[in-house]
């Protein structure tokens, strides 16, 4: 099955693509039908629905067939988690298990992922195994997996007997040249083969893979790793290659690397993109396209909605004692994910009346400007300034709202209550915010108000329960009419 | 003649199922090679296969007690480097 390539030409930067004005999420509506539906309530893929359903991942597959210059085997795969991160290793007996026991309490949790901690193609048995009793036993619950890819051909016959419903296959290159600086070695035919000749082994698997998942009717998504000097500039190249084979969704993540992490790339001085380098580049990847921009890099046990992270209530001995009817849990399931899906359709419908409505109205001529939403889902602004741990990133023109990003409350920082120099929590949260020109939330504290307010943020208390497209328009054009807007673009943008 | 498994395992069961006579096993606190039955791959192959799959320097050693894999050879982190950049990390 082919899929259609989603976008060919890479919109323009700031100016609208035919399709996309208004909110860009109506994107999806671009998607074939077939597509559209699996896709529009999954958490990972679908913008609106990642404030309603919520995903996990079970650690069952530890061991890994290659080495990535970001990771360090001694933590999680880091193409599915954040640098650093170590799960707790399940049996599938286990997995099961707990996969049944969150879905009877969270019954908003419609997918089951394995991302890790490493490879899951290179840990066969132990993965197919999950997926064979998840798909008999817990047959409303959808699954994925994630792979490096080296093992992807061997895999595809068995994947296409569960109830797999995509696929993610991270792919940082399609040049061996490249290939060799990011992957040092590849264990291959019963040899580690290292360099150039290695990497060339593993983008032709890779690409391979991709193709007998489409044959397949699988969907695919592609991730990238985006280290500035290495692919940044070949990402694009990249990018053409994976969505005209037909991978539905190509997502760009940030390079994280730390000396602590006692990495290649960490210990030798790499960097990682700065928010403006990222932006610039998933642009020119995707367009308009926007679904993947909320991807938190989550680790390989997660559990909860994306951002969100309950994996403490679900630890073995607690799910030992837990006594779970499936069959009961399925039918509450269903009812629940029939109100949130009529609620979604709702508010589907709400947007784009509105999204035509704001068409209709004159168009400004202001410049864009990007503004912080802090949530805890639901598509409301609803969290206290002070207890964000992660901010949403919208940019407001007039051509409509687009989210850009998420922006971690202490990205920065080691997550220490004061950090480097002596700095505060809230100036590293401050920080992390520079580029916004307001920060939309259910309310602020004095101090902090104050010093939003000096580093050229303007804390909003007003829209606390609103949506927060309507929110970020509606601040947008008091900014607008308060004449801020006049200004040139470059001042707030060099700051991103 | 055997191979050895030591303290810097990080039991990521990459060698167990590679092992051509089954001599590599689960234990506490890391992965442990059965010396009874390790072969050292002779007569399957030309490697070492635990090694050659294994991504943490030093932590398979050959029957001489040597690392297999000695620091750098997989990262391809230059030894001084990583010594740099710990004590960097210390001086904190
Ligand atoms: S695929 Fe994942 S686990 Fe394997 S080396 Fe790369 S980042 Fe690490
Ligand atoms: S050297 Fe070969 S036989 Fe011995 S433990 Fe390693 S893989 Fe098994
Ligand atoms: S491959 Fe190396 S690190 Fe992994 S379990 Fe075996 S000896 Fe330990």
């Amino acid at each position: 099955m082919q899929l259609p390539v989603l976008n060919d030409a890479p919109a323009a930067k700031s100016g609208c693509s035919a399709s996309s004005c208004g909110t860009t999420d109506n994107q999806m509506d671009s998607l074939p039908d077939s597509i559209r539906e699996k896709v529009q309530n999954h958490p990972c893929y679908s913008e609106d629905a990642h404030h309603y359903f919520a995903r996990m991942h079970v650690a069952v597959a530890p061991a890994c067939n290659i080495q990535c210059h970001y990771c360090n085997r001694k933590y999680d795969c880091a193409n599915e988690s954040r640098p650093g991160v170590v799960s707790e290793l399940l049996t599938p007996d286990q997995a099961v298990k707990k996969t049944m026991a969150v879905a009877a309490n969270i019954p908003q949790m419609t997918v089951l992922g394995i991302a890790g901690p490493g490879d899951p193609l290179a840990n066969p048995e132990r993965t197919f195994e999950t997926f064979r009793r998840l798909s008999e036993e817990a047959p409303d619950i959808k699954l994925c997996v994630s792979t490096n890819g080296l093992a992807l051909p061997d895999a595809v016959e068995e994947l296409s007997k569960h109830n797999i419903d995509h696929v993610t296959i991270t792919i940082n290159c399609v040049d061996p040249e490249i290939g060799a600086k990011i992957y040092p070695w590849i264990f291959w035919k019963n040899k580690r083969i290292k360099g150039k000749k290695g990497a060339k082994i593993l983008i032709e698997q890779q690409q391979k893979g991709l193709e007998m998942l489409i044959a397949k009717g699988i969907l695919v998504k592609v991730n990238s790793v985006m280290i500035p000097g290495v692919n940044d500039q070949h990402l694009a190249e990249v990018s053409k290659v994976v969505k005209s084979k037909g991978a539905f969704l190509h997502n760009v993540m940030p390079l994280i690397a730390e000396a602590e992490h006692g990495t290649f790339y960490g210990v030798m001085g790499q960097r990682g993109p700065t928010p403006d380098e990222l932006q610039d580049l998933q642009d020119s990847c995707s367009g308009d396209m926007n679904m993947m921009r909320h991807c938190r890099q989550c680790r390989a046990d997660a559990v909860g909605m994306l951002g969100e992270d309950r994996g403490d209530e679900f630890t073995l001995d607690k799910i030992e004692d837990m006594e779970i009817d499936y069959q009961a849990a399925m039918e509450k399931r269903k009812v629940i994910h029939q109100a949130i899906q009529e609620e979604m359709d709702s508010k589907r419908l709400e947007k784009s009346a509105k999204a035509a409505q704001h068409k209709a109205e004159p168009k400004l001529a202001t410049r864009p400007v990007l503004m912080a939403v802090a949530t805890s889902g639901q598509g409301v602004i609803n969290v206290h300034f002070g207890h964000a741990k992660e901010f949403l990133i919208y940019e407001a023109s007039p051509d409509g709202v687009r989210f850009i990003s998420h922006r971690k409350a202490d990205q920065y920082c080691g997550g220490d209550t004061s950090c480097g120099d002596g700095e505060s929590v809230l100036q590293v949260t401050v920080r992390a915010l520079a580029g916004c020109e307001a920060v939309l939330c259910s309310k602020v504290g004095y101090e902090p108000w104050e010093m939003l307010e000096t580093a050229g943020i303007m804390p909003n208390g007003e829209h606390a329960m609103e949506p927060i497209e309507e929110a970020v328009m509606a601040v947008y054009k008091e900014m607008a009419a308060a004449g801020k807007l006049d200004t040139t673009p470059e001042a707030a943008r060099a700051s991103a | 003649m055997a191979v050895k498994i030591i303290e810097s395992c990080v039991n990521c069961f990459a060698c167990e199922p590679v092992c051509p006579s089954n001599a590599i096993y689960e234990a506490k606190p890391h992965f442990l090679v059965d010396p009874k039955k390790c072969t050292e791959c002779e007569g399957d192959f030309p490697d070492f296969q635990c090694a050659s799959i294994c991504p943490i320097e030093g932590a398979i050693l050959n029957s001489l007690g040597e690392a297999i894999n000695p620091p750098g050879s997989l990262t391809g982190i230059p030894p001084e480097k990583m010594a740099e950049a710990m004590a960097e990390l210390q001086s904190h």
